[in-house]
């Protein structure tokens, strides 16, 4: 007990408490300024070994000396009855105080002020309106480059305690070869069931254990896994998520089972659906060298024969780190999110980059046109042109031109094919925004007797006029009001957020270029969009399919 | 000088710990008018966004019984010209400023739904004023709808079915019941309505009376308030009042719904009863054993049909929660040949989870997993605002929200298993509806219990009254 009293005189456990509380702060705002200030992510673990290593220090210091009116002397030296360590412990009382407040503000400070405000909300009015604002990019989104080539990006937001974690592969139907169509689209599946570490399963009993959902979807150009989850459990996703990524393995009795999965999804998705049905075969037609013409889920031959090799295989070849992008969204900070990519994903080793894709589709040569036949109550009719990549300068104007021509009960062809002239039952359009150039395609859906002759006559005469005369201004400030208001809605939700950074990033180079997007939006003139349908609505490159009942129905 | 610190330090960590939560609704500004709209506001500034829902009391229940489809068909039709503009000056309108703004029915309410950049808010509520209370119903523009919804109907025939088994099974399960009734209506049904018959159901059943609006997102609530005020509170209450459902009987025994799609390599089912209403009293217990059941990636359904079976692409549970008692239904597709197989195992994992439940590690994972996901679903404007007005329109107050994450943590095995006897029906009263190649699944199918047969081309949703070859039980 004299021991502690003598502590206790000598001010050494005010000078602990002062010291730990000093250390929290300094953590705090390490942690917090770092990025800021382009520390690294090893620096906060050195500051963590400096301060343990002070600590006995500042210690020993507290007992072998004391604050005398003249000076610092040795403690022991020290006439007790002129000793004024009292007068010293309420200051070193005063200090903690203040750094708790300190600290205690700081806190609330994180947890109530948003962490970043979006800056003022660019306008496109009238005609005649104002020109658009910057939105810059929002300073707290980082990413990081991990030595096996994998990026990671990451935005914080606390609007909601929850977080989402995208993972772009750049590997899809795009990648594959007449044999193996759908092997992409496949291994997806694959990527749930089990790992050298993990029986098939288990990754969904964990992670929904802990409270989180996923899904996956595969395209032309990549292969997307998605991860919702609440933030309680981010190093969980982050540990299953590198783990599977580094040691997936297809365990033979699941490819088996899961094969028939994937037929089941076939029939429902595309055999039973008249419009997959007949988007599958305008691919096929459309595209004669370039891979995007195989069917994402792969044509039923090749789903039956893949083998256990071509599964592991495509793993090594498209699976590694450096041909992999990660961006987390929600209420996590990048500091936290670097530590855990670093301990979960940094493992995984770096390959070969893939094999590029050589393939350039040929210029088409005249107009191709298909026939599907099918049970179908309601005709269906495709019109396919080529068109370009998602980096190309001409994307952004086509999809301003798209939505003038689809979007919405007041475009064109909406309105003078499915209103005006009730020769169509629905109307609409896409384009691919892909590595390679890809289709912009229209889908209208005809009524039970409706004639797809003249419907096409129709919409080629609408596509023609937009090529001849252009669109009017009052149409382009629409199609950029529909843009930017797609814009924000996207940028409501976390999901939202983290989708169209990836795409960004993945496709356009950049996900800083996201945040030009309004901008850029606001750029676009009258003049490219009649320059893009000049361009792609020729005859010659265009693929035109219809979806009918078979001839001997009619008759009946 | 504060004393003790740590008071602080405890009041920011009792406050973390309710963020922690995130199951909470925000603060919300409740206005009654003297004509009985309800208008609900909640500020929301994190994207220049505004989200409204305006909901209008009674939907489709208040179809004639032979008109399906009406209050749809009429929700629809309000959109095509309003006010001083004509329909297309009204799409133009919105369409300008990229916003959205649709209305739709469901079985229970007219829903108006919209989204918009801030910046246009004024406009955006005159168009929604002028949408409710003064639609042009132009005649032309109604025969046009209506012929182009029949043929969307016959669209969506020649697409993916997995889209049409809970029309066709809650049409077959509540027969003439109003639940029974599809929100779009069918071919047949729509192809009946008349224009006096959209005029009549506005004038008897859109009024002020009926309305809820709820809007949130990037406005000042004072100002927003004042807009909607000026926009509604001048208007009348509708004429008649307002429809009152019965609850249906559930059905006891056996009996199914053959649908032909022939050629069709796969068969789609949706097996169900009656089963809870949305006040349902333990609404957690029940959406904990729906989770577990099959309502996720590892729930018993989809583990067994598809992860372990390898027999679907997908296997759940669809529950709709109206009024009274809706449906409850387990839904799946398989290819031909393993029609009864599939339904056969889903049947005898209905029986295992009704007599066995869920163990104690399982009911604490579906736990984690709603309350890990629910903020997510009241992240936007736009889902904030639908659900104020839905809690509005069922009557049920903000502890439907803000209570339920302790509900779902507090939920014990015990009462969850009683929860789960009492809303999932038994195998033995069920009714099966399956669409598939008739010829090749008529035979194995019978076993279930009396066929009725139907063709998927018919103009309708379930088989004409007097084709009807069901016995009562």
């Amino acid at each position: 007990m004299a021991l502690f009293a003598e502590l206790r005189r000598r001010n050494v456990l005010k000078v602990a408490l002062l010291y730990i509380v000093a250390s929290w702060l300094t953590l705090w705002f390490v942690r917090h300024t770092g990025e800021t200030i382009g520390l690294p992510v090893w620096a906060e673990t050195v500051v963590v070994i400096l301060l343990a290593i002070g600590l006995p220090v500042a210690l020993f210091f507290a007992w072998a000396y004391e604050i005398t009116p003249s000076g610092l002397r040795k403690a022991v030296d020290v006439d007790q009855t002129q000793s004024i360590v009292y007068k010293t412990g309420q200051k070193l009382n005063a200090a903690v105080c203040v750094l708790l407040v300190l600290g205690a503000l700081a806190l609330l400070g994180e947890r109530f002020m948003p962490t970043f405000e979006f800056p003022a909300v660019p306008v496109f009015g009238p005609p005649e309106g104002d020109p658009p604002s910057r939105v810059k990019t929002p300073p707290d989104i980082r990413s990081l480059n991990l030595d096996n080539g994998l990026k990671v990006i990451v935005w914080p937001d606390q609007d909601i305690p929850n977080v989402v974690m995208y993972t772009f592969v750049r590997a899809g139907a795009r990648n594959e070869r007449p044999s193996l169509t759908g092997l992409s689209h496949f291994f997806e599946h694959m990527m749930f069931l089990g790992t050298d570490k993990r029986a098939p399963g288990e990754f969904d009993t964990i992670m929904e254990a802990a409270g989180g959902a996923n899904n996956a979807y595969t395209s032309s150009d990549v292969t997307v896994y998605q991860d919702w989850f609440p933030r309680s459990a981010l190093e969980t996703i982050f540990e299953l998520e590198g783990d599977r990524f580094e040691n997936m393995a297809p365990y033979p009795e699941y490819v088996e089972t899961e094969r028939q999965v994937v037929f089941s999804e076939r029939r429902s998705s595309i055999d039973a659906n008249n419009f997959w049905r007949l988007h599958e075969q305008m691919y096929a037609t459309a595209f004669v060298a370039h891979p995007y013409q195989f069917s994402v889920i792969g044509w039923p031959s090749d789903i039956e024969a893949w083998t256990q090799e071509d599964l592991e295989s495509f793993f090594e070849t498209y699976y590694a780190p450096n041909n992999r992008v990660v961006i987390i969204t929600g209420d996590v900070t990048t500091r936290e999110a670097f530590k855990l990519a670093d301990k979960h994903f940094a493992p995984a080793k770096a390959a070969e980059p893939p094999p590029p894709v050589r393939a350039v589709e040929p210029e088409q040569q005249g107009e191709r046109r298909i026939v599907v036949e099918a049970a179908a109550q309601t005709p269906l009719l495709h019109l396919a042109f080529h068109s370009g990549r998602a980096a190309d300068p001409e994307t952004l104007p086509m999809s301003l031109l798209l939505s003038i021509l689809t979007d919405g009960d007041s475009s064109r062809l909406h309105r003078l094919l499915v209103e005006e002239e009730g020769i169509a039952v629905s109307v609409g359009a896409w384009q691919d925004e892909g590595f390679d150039p890809g289709l912009t395609y229209f889908y209208l859906t005809l009524p039970p007797d409706g004639d797809y002759s003249a419907v096409e006559q129709r919409v080629l005469e609408e596509l023609q006029r937009v090529a001849d005369d252009g669109v009017s201004e009052s149409e382009l400030v629409k199609a950029r009001n529909v843009m930017l208001a797609d814009y924000w809605r996207t940028l409501a939700t976390i999901d939202g957020k983290a989708w169209a950074l990836g795409r960004y990033e993945v496709f356009h180079g950049s996900y800083e270029k996201l945040f030009s997007l309004p901008d850029r939006v606001g750029s676009v003139t009258l003049q490219d969009l009649q320059a893009v349908a000049a361009k792609v609505f020729r005859a010659n490159n265009m693929t035109v399919g219809v979806l009918r009942a078979p001839a001997a129905e009619e008759e009946e | 000088m504060l004393r003790r610190p740590g008071c602080l330090l405890g009041l920011y960590f009792a406050v973390a710990g309710a963020w922690a939560q995130g199951v909470t609704l925000p603060d919300a500004t409740r206005i009654e008018l003297d004509n009985g709209a309800v208008l609900i506001l909640s500020e929301k500034h994190d994207v220049p966004l505004i989200g409204v829902e305006a909901v209008i009391r009674g939907g489709a229940v208040a179809d004639p019984e032979d008109r399906g489809g009406l209050a749809n068909l009429l929700a629809n039709v309000m959109e095509k010209g309003a006010g001083d503009r004509d329909a297309g000056q009204f799409a133009d309108a919105i369409d300008s400023v990229g916003a959205a703004l649709s209305a739709r029915a469901n079985l229970e309410v007219i829903r108006v739904s919209g989204e918009f950049m801030s910046r246009d808010a004024d406009l955006m509520i005159e168009l929604l004023g002028d949408m409710l209370r003064r639609p042009r119903l132009d005649a032309r523009e109604s025969v046009k709808l209506r012929d182009r919804q029949i043929n969307q109907i016959r669209a969506a025939k020649d697409g993916d079915p997995r889209s049409l088994m809970s029309i066709y099974g809650n049409a077959f399960l509540f027969a003439d019941h109003p639940y029974g009734t599809p929100q779009i209506g069918s071919e047949e049904s729509l192809a009946r309505i008349r224009h006096g018959d959209l005029t009549r159901y506005y004038r008897d059943h859109v009024g002020a009376d009926r309305l809820i609006v709820a809007v949130v997102g990037d406005f000042e609530a004072g100002a927003m308030a004042e807009k909607l005020r000026a926009a509604f509170e001048d208007w009348e209450p509708a004429n008649a009042p307002l429809p009152d459902v019965e609850a249906a009987e559930p059905v006891s025994g056996r009996r199914v719904l053959l649908i032909d799609k022939p050629g069709s390599t796969q068969s789609y089912f949706w097996v169900g009863n009656i089963g809870i209403a949305i006040n349902y009293a333990q609404r957690a217990e029940f959406d904990i054993a729906d989770t577990l059941f099959g309502g996720r990636m590892t729930s018993l359904l989809q583990s067994e049909l598809r992860t372990k079976a390898g027999l679907t692409y997908g296997a759940g549970t669809r529950v709709r929660r109206p009024s009274r008692p809706g449906s409850i239904a387990i839904s799946s597709f398989t290819k031909t040949d393993t029609t009864t197989t599939a339904i056969d195992l889903a049947l005898d994992l209905l029986e295992k989870m009704r007599a066995e439940g869920f163990d104690e590690e399982t009911i604490a994972s579906g736990k984690n997993y709603i309350l890990g996901l629910f903020p997510q679903r009241l992240e936007t404007g736009a889902q904030l605002a639908a659900q104020f007005a839905e809690l509005e329109a069922y009557g049920l107050d903000d502890s439907h929200i803000n209570a339920y994450g302790d509900a779902i943590a507090s939920a014990d095995g015990e009462t969850i298993q009683g929860v789960i006897t009492s809303a999932y029906p038994a195998a033995d009263n069920l009714v099966f509806v399956i669409l598939g190649d008739a010829q090749a699944i008529r035979e194995d199918v019978a076993k279930y219990g009396p066929v009725t047969e139907m063709s998927m081309t018919e103009p309708r949703f379930r088989p004409p009254p007097d084709e009807s070859t069901v016995a009562a039980d």
